[in-house]
């Protein structure tokens, strides 16, 4: 197994295009941390074995494995949908396990989450819905045009945001996900097999897309079946297999390769 | 929300008032019926007038009593003078050269059950020539007023649940419908109470306006009601003040609080993870 780099220097980049400021003085530490995590439910499947992951501040990690490898199960980890049947996770300095209910949603602000099936508001324009992630964590309205403005800008649809998601492409709606997602400057982006759902050109974009937010110092974790993607960027690679993760390398492929 | 649980809401909270009155009217007449129940005692015609006040004073000052009224010889032969007059049949006292009839004691108990202590009581005095045993048939008629009591607690007590479990089914369902809003709202971070307070208040407001929609109902009903009722209420003084107030505390209490306590349990299924 290869150990994963060290962290890089977050950008200051990125607080300059998403326009707060980050306390630069704060010493490095990784966003997310996992350590001997185990989930068993209570029907009694084992959907995580023992997990150990490290993932520093800036890094692009794609997660690959069979479907109910452990991807989902991992993912509502880190977003505490779910918590851990041993071991713990770590976000950002807090061990999700000892979370008080009550600072739960303040955590789930530094999550960005990205889905298959876009999981945006019919009833709401491109701007609305990206507004709706800022609205309801009670972010003060002269605060919210702005930032809605520049993060559609950052995705390319400025143009749309009088629209609603039944008339935009596949890929406009899953970049208006990616806006809303990103609005409220998360330390981490979760994508949850984002280009499932979309053709292999409509899917480069997202993945330019994401590649860029990566560039601008948001860490991004992308769980994906997608191994012409996967390998041919040559990312760091988390491959998971029956709960365990079987692979962790950087400049992975899809599959393995010996 | 809105249109279907308003509905059901109004359909609900007129249910709930309809039987709630049919019990209210059911007390009241069981408490009339039983109120009927009277001890009567027959006193000496040899008794002297300050013998007589003097029993009445001590019965009325049991604690069982609720009055005490005499009846003279005189005013008991023009009551049966009366009450034959009524029936349509010959007088027939008429013929009798002086008053066969005893004056008495009537008393009219607090609770029926003290039939027997009060019936007791006035046999004890040496004036009173004798008592009507009515202690079997009282017994009687409180085994029947009990049980309807009873039966028509258990019916509204049904009624209730039937009441609180559709209004918060047909919340759930509005709640249901927007659960993918929930989901994402929890996702993007929101706060527990940001997500639940919107479907709190929803659920107060359908609960609202049901209640006031049903309140008009009623009201518009009310008028037909009384005089389909006039009879009933002729016979049964109910105070239909105090009716009406607790009914529009009910119709609006049960309204506001189930459309909140069903939001507030529907939403919770979303929450609670």
């Amino acid at each position: 197994m290869t150990v994963a780099p060290p962290p890089r220097p977050a950008p200051s980049l990125r607080s300059r295009v998403l326009g707060r400021a980050h306390d630069q003085a704060k010493p490095e530490r990784p966003v997310l941390v996992l350590h001997d995590v185990t989930k068993e439910y209570s029907n009694g499947k084992l959907a995580l074995r023992e997990v150990d992951l490290v993932i520093p501040e800036g890094d692009f990690v794609f997660l690959v494995g069979p479907s109910g490898a452990g991807k989902s199960t991992l993912i509502k980890l880190l977003i505490r949908d779910e918590l851990p049947t041993r071991g713990e996770v770590v976000l950002d300095g807090q061990d999700l396990a000892h979370l008080p209910r009550r600072q739960v949603p303040r955590m789930r602000r530094k999550i960005g989450i990205i889905f298959q099936d876009f999981k945006l508001l019919p009833t709401k324009t491109v701007w609305e819905n990206v507004a709706f992630a800022l609205e309801v964590t009670g972010t003060p309205h002269g605060r919210i045009r702005p930032a809605v403005d520049r993060v559609l800008s950052l995705v390319g649809l400025t143009e749309q945001a009088a629209q609603v998601p039944a008339q935009l492409s596949g890929g406009e709606q899953q970049r208006t996900a990616i806006a809303r997602a990103l609005v409220h400057d998360p330390r981490l982006i979760i994508a949850d097999e984002p280009t499932g759902n979309l053709d292999p050109l409509i899917s480069w974009e997202i993945l330019q897309l994401l590649l860029r937010i990566n560039e601008l110092g948001v860490t991004v974790m992308m769980a994906t079946h997608n191994a012409h993607v996967v390998t041919s960027l040559r990312k760091r690679v988390v491959a998971l297999e029956e709960g365990r993760i079987i692979r962790d390398e950087v400049g992975g492929a899809y599959h393995r390769e010996d | 929300m809105s249109l279907a649980a308003t509905a059901t809401m109004v359909l609900m909270l007129l249910l709930l008032a309809g039987f709630w009155i049919i019990q209210t009217g059911l007390l009241a007449g069981l408490q009339f019926t039983e109120q009927k129940v009277e001890v009567v005692g027959y006193v000496q015609t040899n008794a002297t007038a300050s013998q007589i006040a003097t029993l009445q004073a001590r019965v009325a000052a049991m604690p069982e009593v609720a009055s005490v009224s005499y009846v003279d010889r005189d005013a008991a032969l023009t009551r049966f003078r009366a009450s034959m007059a009524a029936q349509g049949r010959e007088d027939l006292t008429q013929y009798l050269n002086s008053n066969p009839l005893y004056g008495s004691l009537e008393v009219k108990l607090v609770d029926p059950t003290n039939v027997r202590s009060v019936g007791d009581a006035l046999r004890a005095d040496p004036i009173v020539r004798n008592v009507i045993n009515i202690e079997d048939l009282v017994q009687r008629v409180l085994t029947v007023t009990n049980v309807l009591r009873t039966a028509g607690t258990v019916v509204l007590v049904i009624v209730g649940l039937i009441v609180l479990f559709i209004i918060v089914n047909t919340i759930r369902l509005a709640v249901v419908a927007r659960a993918e809003e929930i989901e994402i709202m929890r996702l993007v971070g929101a706060s527990d109470a940001f997500i639940r307070w919107p479907f709190v208040f929803e659920g107060a407001l359908v609960g609202l306006i049901g209640a006031l929609l049903t309140l008009g109902v009623l009201a518009a009903a009310a008028d037909p009601i009384s005089s389909f009722m006039a009879d009933f209420f002729r016979v049964l003084p109910l105070q239909f003040g105090s009716l009406t107030r607790d009914l529009v505390a009910l119709v609006l209490g049960a309204g506001v609080g189930l459309g909140v306590v069903g939001s507030w349990l529907s939403v919770r299924t979303y929450l609670i993870r």
